[in-house]
């Protein structure tokens, strides 16, 4: 299962410092059950235009304090639901970095990815290895390995399916 | 070798009763809180693990709060959900829409004493470490479980420990003192870690001005803030958890921190400050910065919403009238607190002033309703995040300020320090 993680593809989509919850997914729309729904105000704050030029595939990529603020599943929620493949950032608040892993949804610690990744280039992305190919330039960047729990989660399809497995 | 207060509780809710540092452990949950996060979040994922029973009905508190009572359709659904599952399940501790805040409500109830390891569906669930508790925010998958099997795996966070001496001077609140410390810190600067706050200013302090602390510090990033009980804490738990039994926890002498930060406020007084927009992080003292009109005012939230801020707040504005075009929203942090600052005479005193006093829930906080800000609007509060959007319109602008400053703000218009009304 783990080859899943070790040659995630896709093109980055470049985010700043601090993106907190509330800049991935309003506050507003958290009464709205349908994820479909919700997802269609993905980075709406800060980037408008982001649900229409989002690809299947695509990898978030932003620096530091990715998902800082509100506790919301939400937030990594949209983020899968409009076919972000990976998250890398330069560090995670850690409600998030935990949410992710237990909706399925990779992310990576890499130090300062932003300065060497631009918006639309094609990243290679090895969980296990923690490391991140960029195709432009051929030029590999070494995060942090993704703890062997987390990796669990993610091979499991998340801590759902994860805790499904462990009772049976 | 010595053991931290968020290693010491998390230890005795292993198996092993071992939590070092750095350990994932799975340990016992105490007591989980869920606000509207179940009805909305949680029950479709307990419907996918076929789950049929909570652990443990009564070490759970569902609080239908944030958008209480409901504005729209689609809050009004997620609380019917909440009341049914309270209802199938057997639930003990429910708060409806007219209760109030979780955290305030979870406090007030009796429900957190020494030494419990608490798990909330919201951020702000730090809050509880003013009680000498471990407690953390999680989100739906993880509250799930617990609902499931009452226990949840952790990490166990190094402690960065903070000796506070000296007084906080004339209108000068434990705000103020987390906004500063949240200045030094930045928004990760205790990234994962347990904030730990000793000293004679903290034994000293209320337990709201402690609760206040605490709930702040999910904004440096923090995963728990613990604080030794004081007097104050004691009194609170003979009132409201007569019943229970608890032992005090405190740190090893020996105990090992990644940091230790000390705060003399005699040498380094803090002045009210203020957290400009976009960023908790971004304090300055109010004295410090241009003139800031605002058309808002907001009292209220699970920061400063209690007592002792309704109480200083109606001070501040007694006998007087707030600013021609400002809108001053008092939102108590529960009923019980409304009921308190009501029989004080301080509604009475906050509406002759000019305010708007509402129901207790999260509100304006959050964006949701009773205070929503539009396009270009500039609101000085006491709540907790000022993120962009976090109160309504993206382009509108939040300034975070103690109750106090946000009292004085409403009297002149402008952000003002409370020590010049």
């Amino acid at each position: 299962m783990l080859n899943l993680f070790n040659d995630i593809k896709g093109k980055a989509r470049v985010f700043g410092d601090d993106i907190n919850t509330d800049q991935i997914i309003q506050g507003r729309y958290l009464t709205l059950l349908d994820y479909k729904a919700m997802a269609e105000h993905t980075f709406e704050i800060v980037r408008p235009d982001f649900v229409e030029i989002v690809e299947q595939g695509d990898i978030v990529v932003a620096a530091r304090n990715f998902g800082s603020g509100s506790s919301r599943e939400e937030a990594p929620m949209v983020l899968k639901q409009v076919g972000i493949s990976c998250v890398i950032a330069e560090s995670f608040a850690r409600i998030f970095y935990r949410n992710a892993f237990n909706i399925g949804l990779p992310a990576l610690i890499v130090p300062e990815i932003t300065k060497h990744v631009s918006e639309g280039q094609e990243l290679h992305v090895d969980l296990v290895q923690g490391t991140v190919l960029i195709d432009e330039t051929n030029m590999e960047l070494k995060g942090s390995c993704v703890p062997q729990r987390m990796l669990d989660l993610l091979t499991a399809g998340g801590a759902v399916a994860w805790f499904k497995q462990q009772i049976s | 070798m010595g053991y931290t207060l968020a290693e010491k509780i998390l230890a005795a809710h292993t198996e092993d009763g071992k939590a070092d540092a750095g350990d994932i452990i799975d340990a016992a949950v105490d007591f989980l809180m869920v606000h509207e996060v179940l009805g909305s979040r949680i029950i479709p994922v307990l419907e996918e693990m076929n789950f049929e029973k909570v652990w443990d009905p009564s070490r759970v508190l569902v609080v239908n709060d944030h958008w209480a009572p409901a504005p729209n359709a689609e809050s009004a659904l997620i609380h019917m959900k909440n009341r049914e599952f309270v209802r199938e399940q057997g639930i003990k501790h429910f708060g409806d829409v007219e209760c109030g805040i979780c955290h305030q409500v979870l406090a007030e109830q009796g429900l957190v004493v020494p030494g419990n390891l608490i798990i909330g569906s919201d951020s702000h669930s730090t809050t509880y470490g003013a009680f000498n508790a471990f407690s953390t925010g999680l989100a739906a998958t993880d509250s799930a479980l617990i609902l499931a099997t009452g226990r949840i795996w952790l990490r166990v966070p190094e402690s960065l420990r903070f000796d506070v001496t000296g007084n906080l001077s004339r209108r000068v609140m434990s705000k103020d003192l987390i906004l500063s410390i949240i200045k030094e810190l930045g928004t990760d600067g205790a990234n994962y870690q347990s904030m730990e706050f000793h000293g004679p200013t903290i034994d000293e302090m209320t337990v709201g001005s402690r609760m206040t602390i605490c709930n702040m510090s999910v904004e440096a990033g923090a995963k728990s803030c613990i604080m030794p009980i004081n007097k104050q804490v004691k009194d609170w738990l003979g009132e409201r958890a007569r019943e229970r039994e608890w032992t005090a926890i405190t740190p090893d002498d020996e105990a090992m921190y990644i940091d230790r930060i000390t705060i003399d406020l005699s040498e380094d007084p803090i002045e009210p400050m203020v957290s400009l927009p976009h960023s908790p992080a971004n304090g300055e003292a109010v004295s410090e910065i241009d003139s800031i009109e605002i058309d808002q005012a907001f009292i209220g939230s699970c920061t400063n919403g209690r007592f002792e801020d309704l109480k200083i707040a109606a001070d501040i504005v007694r006998g007087k009238k707030i600013h021609r075009g400002v809108r001053l929203v008092v939102t108590p942090a529960s009923r019980d607190t409304y009921l308190a600052a009501l029989r004080e005479g301080f509604i009475e005193t906050l509406i002759e002033a000019g305010a708007i006093v509402t129901n207790s829930t999260c509100g304006a906080c959050v964006g949701g309703h009773l205070g929503v800000l539009g396009p270009g609007e500039v609101c000085v509060s006491s709540s907790n995040r000022n993120f962009r959007g976090r109160m309504g319109h993206p382009d509108s602008l939040v300034y975070l300020a103690s109750p106090a400053t946000v009292a004085a703000s409403a009297l002149k218009g402008v952000i003002t320090d409370p020590r010049e009304v």
